[in-house]
């Protein structure tokens, strides 16, 4: 049992990486080389499979945590979720007041902020459980 | 939220370590709940009850504050 819920875990951190070492590719493979348009999209779907398979392992992990652990998952998703809704909603009423700067919110920098608020809640929640 | 699981704990010279595996947690998981700072779910809870061959009324108590503002 315990080590099954290792190996859950161990799965989800694995496809974390595999994730990561396809979606730095593709964006700088996107970034700076010119593809035909299907060449692009295959590319550009490589880090959405990866991730997808990221995300289903990750809830596979989510369901065999103990209760604590699952709670501090939460409230840090609870957390990253609040701030990244909020963190839009600022830049959505700031570009209405005429005010964006794509070189530090595009939607690249959306995703990477979305992470850091989910970390950031993370580190919050484990803080007030102790764990 | 009292709870009297380190006395329980000590009878049965029973590290956090010991009791975690022994109801399915991670010991960072009992010691949360261990200092009050996670409440179990009913499910633990009976189970925590059972290894120690008591009840949930023993092993858990409402602190002060919470009778005064229910009671």
């Amino acid at each position: 049992m315990e080590q099954s819920k290792k190996t859950v875990n161990q799965h989800s951190v694995i496809f974390a990486l595999i994730y990561g070492a396809t979606y730095l590719p593709a964006t700088w493979l996107l970034k700076h080389h010119v593809f035909s348009q299907p060449v692009s999209v295959i590319i550009a779907i490589v880090p959405i499979i990866t991730f997808s398979i990221f995300i289903f392992k990750l809830i596979k992990a989510f369901s065999v945590m103990d209760e604590v652990k699952q709670r501090v998952q939460l409230e840090a998703v609870v957390i990253g979720f609040s701030l990244t809704a909020m963190l839009m909603m600022i830049l959505f009423l700031l570009s209405l007041c005429d005010i964006s700067n794509p070189n530090w919110f595009g939607y690249a920098h959306l995703v990477g902020y979305c992470w850091v608020f989910y970390f950031i809640g993370w580190f919050i929640s484990r803080k007030k459980y102790g764990v | 939220m009292k709870n009297t699981i380190k006395v329980e704990r000590a009878k049965k010279n029973w590290t956090q370590a010991e009791l975690a595996k022994h109801i399915g947690v991670s010991r960072q998981g009992l010691n949360s709940i261990e200092t009050g700072k996670f409440v179990p779910s009913t499910l633990l809870a009976l189970r925590m009850a059972k290894v120690f061959n008591t009840t949930v009324e023993i092993l858990f108590q409402l602190d002060d504050t919470e009778v005064a503002a229910f009671g």
